[in-house]
């Protein structure tokens, strides 16, 4: 099969002409470096031929390892015979940085006597600023047609179409520019003067670009702005996703209160309203606000905002040995680890981005929400204090989410210390993407995706641990005697364990169970304590839990160790997969768990002592 | 006179002229790939709050370099934009 690459500089519209031309939906965001694995897909005008979209690189002249592994991929395809062209995509707005890339990789294609062509893309862009530019010139210069195209609004991809069709037709290489063993100073110098000479001349969008950062990057007011966009985000998670909550909540009921009477058997009764309905449907819950969360950080990548939230927090990370190309990671962190560790992708020292996976399972998650809010229901009084304005309750929650990303901010600080000296690191250089409306559709569909991915990978896991637990509990007693069950017998097994901590065989059954996914806690211990959709309504399992014995100094051991231990298959195994590491998420589980209960155990004796 | 591009504040201008011997040569190149050549004419575009990165433009394109680049890239003042 025939393939064509696709390569060009970050953030020059790539994986949108990508998407173009083969009818995918490759993830696409106004914020460089969004783009890290290779894709493939066929042509959607030639099925025959496969087009592969390279990630975005300023050059072929690595600076780290990881550069250097994608600049070998990207010789080797060239040595692949089936490889019979190469689409270089080049930013018209910001010519001379891309045609340096450009030259080099046109060098490449000559030595290995492959078809080369040069798409200028942005030339709306040009068009809207009534600029002009001289592509012929250009063309005849680097010995390459020069393709002038829209990716945005698919302006010119027919002429596109046509160079790939003349490309595999004609099979040979382009005519020689002489660059073949032209090193890459001279290239730097060369791109310089043929920006110069055949670029667009003016302003383009730095104007417009420049106006609204002395607004979002204002020396008093950036911070300002900056902290008021946070709040609205965190807002929008809670309002906009909370009606269409409560609607999947009572969606569960409903289909429960119409499904549970026809079932014939009582086992097959008690099993749909605990396990199935119980359990999955407290997990569905929170698929709202994963959305939310997915669309609102999109709105900020699309729009540009997103390279300016980093440069304005990388200062204060740099203290804990972060960069600010983390703040999004961990910003992302606090909905949900796994779309976290997906952004940290874009970070591109792998020092930082290590310190950075370290950091997010620490970051209060949204699983660790229902049994922070249990807990805090159950030892902390509904009261306010300062008259009324601070309600307790709600200064606990705080409390316990700052603790928890205080502790991933020490755990940065000293491993980049001590440990993280042999990664690689890069300085801070950031490109300012200029401001963009958002693009509505992708931005949904990918949001949707995003949703669908949680439901699939996570609903999985959460299904068989309920289903687990249900049998185990409810056999073979039938149900009447939890104590007795396997559930119970393994509890008492493992009593000891969680003895120091002043927590009964109930809690440490519910913990258990929670190390596959953190929400499971509160279905473990509803289904314990015999109530039916504990998750729905957590106050009675909180009077329960009351009622059970358990010490405020549990309590707050409980609460500490939630906040520190790793528990979550899913964020194990994407931080395998993502960081190419097979022991960090493992290592990662050992030192969290094992500090979490140390920690937990302090907790206990210290408000014991108290 | 000589400074540091870290030394510009917003809405002047520098030169660049060399590069400090100390900052990487790999780092060195980068920044030349993106279009901060000795010679080339910098424009300062914001210094935002925190002491964070400051926001440079050079030819058509912005960036933002913190203090580790951008203190090794020396430049002569060459007024406001």
């Amino acid at each position: 099969m025939k393939k064509i690459i696709l390569i060009g500089s970050p953030n020059s519209g790539k994986s949108l002409l990508f998407n173009r031309l083969t009818g995918l939906h490759q993830r696409v965001a106004n914020y460089p470096g969004i783009t890290v694995d290779v894709a493939s897909g066929a042509l959607a005008a030639l099925p025959e031929v496969v087009l592969v979209d390279f990630p975005g690189t300023y050059s072929l002249h690595a600076i780290s390892g990881e550069e250097q592994v994608a600049v070998n991929y990207f010789s080797e395809a060239l040595d692949d015979p089936d490889v019979v062209q190469v689409l270089c995509l080049i930013d018209v707005t910001r010519l001379e940085k891309s045609l340096y890339f450009t030259l080099q990789v046109i060098r490449e294609c000559e030595r290995h006597g492959k078809h080369a062509v040069v798409i200028a893309n942005m030339m709306d862009v040009l068009e809207k600023h009534k600029i002009s530019m001289d592509l012929e010139g250009l063309a005849a210069e680097v010995q390459a047609p020069v393709v002038p195209v829209s990716a945005r609004s698919g302006k010119g991809l027919d002429a596109v179409l046509e160079q790939i069709k003349y490309g595999i037709a004609s099979g040979k290489g382009p005519a020689s520019c002489g660059i073949v063993d032209v090193p890459d100073a001279i290239l730097r110098g060369t791109a310089h003067k043929l920006a110069h000479k055949y670029g667009p001349k003016g302003d383009l969008l730095i104007k417009s670009q420049a106006r609204l950062d002395s607004f979002f990057l204002h020396t008093a007011f950036g911070g300002i702005v900056f902290f008021g966009i946070m709040y609205l985000m965190f807002q929008s998670i809670f309002t906009w996703a909370a009606p269409v909550m409560d609607a999947i909540e009572s969606l569960v009921a409903w289909a429960a209160s119409i499904v549970v009477p026809l079932v014939p058997t009582q086992i097959a009764k008690d099993f749909l309203q605990d396990a199935i309905f119980g359990g999955v449907g407290a997990f569905l819950v929170f698929v709202p606000q994963i959305f939310v969360l997915t669309f609102v950080i999109g709105i900020l990548e699309d729009s540009g905002y997103m390279a300016r939230a980093a440069l304005i927090c990388h200062k204060p990370l740099r203290m804990f040995g972060l960069t600010g190309k983390s703040f999004i990671p961990m910003l992302s962190g606090v909905a949900c680890a796994i779309p976290a560790i997906y952004a940290a992708r874009s970070i591109d020292s792998p020092k930082k981005r290590l310190l950075t996976y370290i950091a997010i399972p620490l970051m209060p998650c949204s699983a660790r929400l229902p049994v922070y809010t249990l807990l805090i229901a159950a030892f902390i009084p509904a009261t306010t204090i300062f008259g009324g304005l601070v309600g307790l309750q709600g200064v606990a929650m705080f409390g316990v989410y700052f603790f928890g990303m205080m502790c991933g901010l020490i755990a940065t600080s000293v491993l980049s210390r001590v440990r993280a000296e042999q990664y690689e690191d890069l300085p801070f250089v950031l490109e300012m993407p200029p401001y963009r409306l958002p693009a509505w559709q992708p931005l949904i569909r990918n949001s949707w995706n995003r949703s669908k991915h949680f439901v699939t990978k996570a609903g999985v896991i959460i299904l068989t641990v309920t289903i687990v637990m249900w049998v185990f509990g409810y056999f073979p007693t039938m149900g009447q005697d939890l104590g007795a069950s396997w559930l119970g017998q393994f509890g008492k097994l493992v009593e000891p364990v969680f003895a120091p901590l002043g927590l009964d065989w109930r809690y440490g059954v519910a913990i258990m169970t929670s190390f596959l996914a953190r929400e499971v806690f509160v279905g473990t211990l509803g289904t314990m304590f015999g109530i039916e959709n504990s998750d729905d309504n957590v106050l009675p399992l909180a009077e329960q839990i009351q009622a059970s014995g358990m010490s405020v100094a549990s309590g707050v051991a409980l609460l500490v160790f939630f906040a520190i231990a790793l528990m979550c298959v899913s964020t194990m195994a994407i931080l395998g997969k993502e960081s190419r590491s097979k022991t960090l998420a493992l290592k990662l589980f050992l030192v969290y768990g094992l500090s979490a209960y140390v920690m937990a155990i302090l907790a206990y004796n210290l408000v014991g002592f108290f | 006179m000589s400074s540091s591009l870290w030394s510009l504040t917003a809405g002047t201008q520098g030169q660049i002229q060399d590069f400090d011997p100390e900052l990487a040569d790999n780092y060195r190149v980068r920044l030349m790939e993106l279009g901060f050549h000795p010679g080339e004419v910098v424009t300062c575009l914001q210094t935002p709050a925190f002491g964070s990165p400051k926001v440079f433009r050079v030819a058509n394109s912005i960036f933002s370099l913190d203090d580790e680049v951008a203190s090794h890239i020396l430049i002569t003042p060459v007024g406001s934009a």
